[in-house]
């Protein structure tokens, strides 16, 4: 952790000190004045959430500690954040990024954190390469899911943009565009050394080897995104479960393999299309998230539309997300001696438990969001979620009285801005 | 309740509020040897997707201030989409540092003068205003 963080600062440094490098910057040719060296921008949200079921918190992302519901009646931590952006355009080909994002972090602190810090090399007008913290475009708005504003929604359909809390990377990416008649396709290659991500519960996870690969193709008001992102990844620590079945032998040596996400090539495979003419958008989402664990094979999309009436724009988006395996036969017991076979059953419950309870709900979301000030704008959403069988959901701090398998309805308001 | 009455008086607001709209053209300089774009190719210009106009040269994309009727119609033309819409659209660009929005001349005056002296510029006006130190592309 303290690695990371390191990490982060020297990151930091080094982009700002770039930055400072503007009394190198070459004088100006030609009539046009080349675009101003120091541009700040700036985004945020304000926004409060209601959950019926006060035995279980929602929130917006794993990443997060609590939430609304049991924790609080009306939780302003679930979609409450602020940005700050400075890009330093340093030559007409060398850039560099820095931004900061404030937002309820997994030790329930709003600790800023870099979020981007990144030096841009122009190669061609179409190609670009950049190094340092970069964000992981995954699915159609990873990129923005943070700035409310450029958004229909309060937030992003959680079964699709919770399977993948992180949004950012340390590495390299190569970014090629394509102009193909009056289609624009752009090709972007990632890669990630080793990144650590703190979940609440002291919990943590270390992703290494990180490559992804994607297509967005974009032709007047249509949009394809196409992506494969694949990772080593390791939970830290690892579930009590599997090192007490290694003390089983063999047989319980291969649940620990097959289930204990140590090390496993975690792959996510999305595909995305969205059509915004301007009176109206329809968009629609489909991934796969693979973690070779007990953590499972989870597959979520939505689909969402709305209709512009002046400044309103109304919307109703339904997403889902399934997962599987849901159990396992574990070890047999009965091939045990009888010493172990009651250590084995309940090793058998306790994984079935953890496999029973990974998230699955449907949703159907209504809202509308009213642009009613420049830079500004006012959303209201209403979701109605029905947990998968047995399942949580995405819920946490789930509670004696919490019923697994239930519905669950959300009311949100929350006010965007940009700078 | 109280917050429905709220968003049903903006709306009637919004829908009062229609502006007068102005004949927009996109324009490059006289000197420039574009002689037309098509809308898909402008819009690519105007929102940062393309760098180039379509014979390879460099092209230079002028905005009018934010808030200009002049804007407002020009997008709402050419890509049917509000000051609003183009707004949360460059807020994907700027908060992944991929890129800023063009800049921004202060009238249809600026404009003409900006796009005259280069060549690479592009930029909209009101049709009223155009002359031979410019040529209309769309």
């Amino acid at each position: 952790m303290r690695d990371q963080r390191l990490r982060t600062w020297i990151l930091a440094i080094a982009v700002t000190m770039l930055m400072a490098c503007y009394p190198f910057r070459g004088a100006a040719a030609g009539a046009d004045p080349d675009p101003p060296m120091f541009v700040f921008n700036a985004f945020g949200t304000l926004g409060v959430v209601h959950s019926s079921d006060s035995q279980a918190d929602f929130t917006s992302s794993d990443l997060k500690p609590d939430g609304a519901g049991y924790s609080h009646r009306w939780s302003a931590d679930v979609d409450s954040r602020f940005g700050a952006q400075l890009t330093a355009n340093i030559t007409s080909q060398l850039s560099a990024v820095l931004q900061l994002v404030t937002e309820q972090n997994y030790a329930n602190s709003y600790r800023p954190e870099v979020e981007w810090a990144n030096i841009k090399y122009q190669l061609t007008p179409d190609f670009d390469v950049r190094i340092g913290r970069i964000e992981l475009p995954v699915f159609l708005v990873s990129d923005a899911r943070k700035v409310g504003f450029a958004n229909p929604w309060v937030r992003p359909p959680v079964e699709v943009y919770d399977t993948e809390p992180l949004t950012n990377n340390d590495g390299v990416d190569l970014s090629y565009r394509l102009h193909l008649g009056e289609a624009t396709t752009t090709l972007a290659a990632e890669y990630g050394s080793t990144y650590r991500v703190d979940f609440p519960l002291d919990m943590s996870a270390e992703a290494h080897d990180l490559r992804a690969l994607i297509i967005k193709t974009e032709y007047g008001a249509a949009l394809f995104n196409l992506s494969y992102l694949a990772a080593h990844v390791t939970l830290d620590p690892t579930i009590a479960l599997f090192p007490a079945y290694r003390e089983l032998g063999a047989a319980g040596e291969a649940i620990a393999q097959t289930y204990e996400l140590v090390n496993k090539l975690a792959t996510i495979v999305s595909a995305g299309a969205s059509y915004d003419p301007g009176k109206w958008f329809a968009t629609a989402e489909w991934m796969q998230f693979d973690s070779r664990s007990f953590v499972g094979v989870s597959t979520g999309w939505y689909l969402s539309g709305g209709y512009r009436i002046a400044k309103f724009t109304p919307f109703l988006t339904y997403s889902a997300l399934t997962v599987s395996p849901t159990s396992s036969a574990g070890v047999d017991a009965s091939a045990l001696p009888a010493s172990q076979a009651g250590v084995a059953l309940a090793l058998n419950a306790g994984l079935n438990q953890a496999l029973g309870q990974r998230p699955a709900q449907r949703t159907l979301a209504a809202g509308a969001r009213w642009d009613f000030a420049r830079d500004l704008d006012l959303k209201l959403q209403i979701d109605h979620t029905r947990l998968g069988r047995g399942s949580p959901g995405e819920l946490i701090n789930l509670q004696p009285g919490f019923r697994f398998g239930g519905t669950v309805n959300l009311f949100s308001a929350a006010i965007d801005f940009v700078f | 309740m109280k917050c429905v009455g709220f968003i049903l008086i903006g709306l009637a607001c919004s829908l009062a509020g229609g502006a007068a709209t102005a004949d927009v053209v996109a324009v490059v300089s006289a000197n420039s040897p574009i002689t037309a774009l098509s809308k898909n190719q402008l819009l690519d210009i105007f929102l940062g997707r393309a760098s180039r106009y379509p014979d390879g040269t460099p092209a230079l994309p002028l905005d009018q201030a934010e808030g200009s009727a002049v804007r407002d119609e020009f997008y709402t033309r050419v890509a049917g989409q509000s000051a609003a819409q183009i707004k949360a659209y460059w807020s994907k660009i700027i908060f992944t540092g991929r890129g800023q929005p063009p800049p921004t001349v202060s009238n249809d005056a600026e404009a003409k003068k900006r796009i005259r002296d280069n060549p690479a510029a592009i930029g909209y006006i009101d049709r009223a205003m155009v002359d031979d130190s410019v040529r209309i592309v769309f």
